[in-house]
């Protein structure tokens, strides 16, 4: 507020204005640190309880002390184990088969769209834009019924059948995808496709070679969705899923233990960090092209 | 792609194209889109018409000869059945509450992140962490690692505070909806964060410097540039939170089971297609989640904003 008083005289009070900014950044700058303290703490702590949680002995589950003690690897154990009917382990396999392929095949045909979406110039393309957007409003609940239907009817609902997933969750994961590459695409310096045109390239070529490369952000991060999303559902897998099919989100939900009506609560933590760790590590492998795809946009250079 | 290839130049070189190659250009042009079209007209536009029209019809699994049309009774049972109205409103209280408060939580983070300070990169990182845990296991981790009364990290740290006459809560138990809210927001903030983070980092910072220049304090260059500048942003994470919110199933689920009068739409739904197999009934709902959620989102954007102007006013 002086800051403001100040500047009306802005020449003659210069220094004693410059004197106030400098201590209201050291205050500012204590109250900044104690707020990313509080914050970091929100964000981690639930995370980090669940980390101890998996590594603490079972008989000492009642021991709430906030560090690690009774360290040991049996919940990991527990939870991979197949002795009481749980398969996690298979589980793991399911849903990382099903992520790949969801990813794989919404990216290219999400790719498609959103070039000529971003790109192309032809009557009805926003309509085509709304319908495809408008999908993403629909609940997955609201297309339970029918798709339990259908699915039946294909006989889809037994054996190894992946599709009964893949394709609703590569329907599911369409709008965001189209949206966000569509949006990517846009921001794109395009002058440099129109020269390596010039220059005698396909536009296929122009694409593959000029512009691919500077999407590689922008794909990153929506792959990274898609795969969180299909790797996370839990609705729909847990009524179109088979044992043979089953993915970890219904694995874990369903964990028995040793006894009839005590979920075996810290092999359950244990098995949620396992299916963490992987999308951390990608997140962390990958975060500078994440950070930059988030927020500029795509474009570098 | 082949007929693109060759046709797009053709039609830039002789600017009097003729009127068939453009429309056969145009088709060219859609044909990228097909693929992406179908697959979503297939698994999300047809059967959301099938909702629709079993939303009518009387169709129980149980009866499977007494299917017939029923007009409008379905959604009439739905609105005048007790336990879907209070799951109608326990929807929106819990879309509202938890998309507003992520919202501020979110923006909160993005402000601090959005400054300059030793180890940025490693706490923006930390912060995403809530977003990657999978729903499922975030939701059992709440419901036995931080509420259990017994064994809980809350009550844990209570008795670690105020030693073994601390008090200790039932939360689930005597807070069932509180709990599933604080659940959730942990699990959506960050998503609310990288995106109001990407429109704070878009903002023309040279205009800003100019505003301090002129002895425009923090709190007015706040009100008066970030905000607006953040609405679109603020609007697309609300609307993106809204639509993720109104479905939620996983946490309701897992930690109440959609009981102590936490059952949502969505639990409802799937408590009518599982347990009662009644699929005109089920659909009757899914219809009317999909309204809420149109609904939801317009009135959850429009408060913010009203709220937004008597700030900037």
């Amino acid at each position: 507020m002086t800051a403001v008083t100040a500047a009306t005289t802005r020449a003659a009070d210069a220094a004693e204005a410059q004197e106030i900014v400098f201590k209201k950044d050291t205050g500012a700058k204590v109250r900044m640190y104690l707020g990313l303290a509080v914050l970091v703490i929100w964000g981690l702590a639930p995370a980090y309880w669940m980390v101890v949680t998996a590594f603490r002995n079972v008989g000492y589950t009642f021991d709430t002390s906030p560090w690690p003690t009774h360290v040991t690897l049996d919940n990991f154990k527990t939870a991979f184990s197949t002795g009481r009917g749980n398969h996690f382990g298979a589980a793991l396999v399911h849903s990382i088969i099903i992520g790949i392929v969801v990813t794989a095949v919404a990216m290219l045909v999400g790719m498609f769209a959103a070039y000529a979406m971003a790109r192309m110039e032809f009557p009805g393309k926003y309509v085509v834009l709304g319908f495809i957007l408008g999908a993403s409003m629909f609940p997955g609940v609201a297309l339970l019924t029918p798709l339990f239907k259908l699915f039946a009817n294909l006989k889809w609902l037994a054996g190894a059948n992946y599709q009964a997933l893949v394709i609703p969750y590569i329907s599911f994961a369409l709008p965001l995808t189209i949206y966000t590459l569509t949006a990517f695409l846009a921001e794109m310096p395009w002058d440099l496709e129109e020269s390596a045109r010039i220059d005698g390239c396909t536009p296929a070529q122009a694409f593959r070679k000029i512009m691919l490369p500077l999407a590689t952000p922008g794909l990153f991060t929506t792959a990274i969705l898609v795969f969180l999303a299909s790797w996370n559902e839990f609705m729909l897998a847990s009524q179109f899923t088979t044992p043979q099919t089953q993915t970890v989100t219904v694995a874990i939900a369903s964990f028995t233990g040793s006894q009839p009506h005590q979920e075996p609560y810290t092999a359950v933590m244990a098995a949620g960090a396992i299916v963490t760790v992987p999308l951390i590590i990608m997140v962390l492998i990958f975060q500078r092209w994440i950070v930059s795809g988030l927020t500029a946009g795509g474009v570098k250079g | 792609m082949t007929t693109t290839t060759t046709k797009a130049p053709d039609a830039k070189a002789t600017a009097a194209a003729s009127k068939a190659l453009q429309r056969s250009g145009d088709w060219a042009r859609r044909a990228p889109l097909l693929p992406a079209l179908i697959l979503v007209i297939v698994a999300t536009q047809l059967p959301f018409v099938v909702t629709i029209v079993s939303s009518f019809m009387r169709w129980n699994a149980y009866y499977p000869d007494k299917r017939a049309f029923a007009g409008l009774a379905n959604f009439g049972t739905v609105l005048s059945d007790p336990d879907a109205r209070h799951a109608i409103w326990i929807t929106v209280l819990l879309t509202v509450s938890v998309v507003l408060i992520s919202l501020l939580l979110g923006l909160g983070i993005a402000l601090l992140l959005d400054r300059k300070f030793m180890g940025q990169g490693i706490v923006r990182t930390m912060m995403i962490t809530p977003f990657l845990i999978v729903p499922v296991a975030a939701a059992l981790l709440w419901k036995h690692a931080i509420y259990n009364p017994e064994y809980g990290l809350l009550n844990g740290v209570l008795k670690g505070v105020f030693g073994n006459g601390a008090p200790q809560v039932d939360w689930i138990g005597s807070h069932p909806l509180m709990s599933v809210i604080v659940a959730i927001v942990w699990q959506w903030t960050p998503f609310m964060m990288l995106i109001l983070l990407a429109g704070l980092q878009s903002r023309p910072m040279d205009v800003v410097e100019a505003a301090r220049m002129d002895g425009a304090s923090s709190w007015q260059i706040f009100t008066n540039m970030t905000l607006p500048h953040l609405r679109q942003y603020i609007e697309l994470a609300g609307l993106l939170g809204t639509i993720y919110v109104v479905q939620n199933f996983d946490h309701v689920f897992t930690i109440t089971s959609g009981g102590l009068g936490t059952a949502n739409l969505p639990y409802y739904i799937y408590q009518t297609f599982y347990t009662a197999h009644d699929y005109g009934l089920a659909s009757a709902a899914g219809v009317i989640v999909v309204i809420l959620t149109m609904i939801v989102a317009t009135v959850a954007l429009r408060t913010v904003f009203s709220l937004f102007k008597e700030e900037t006013r």
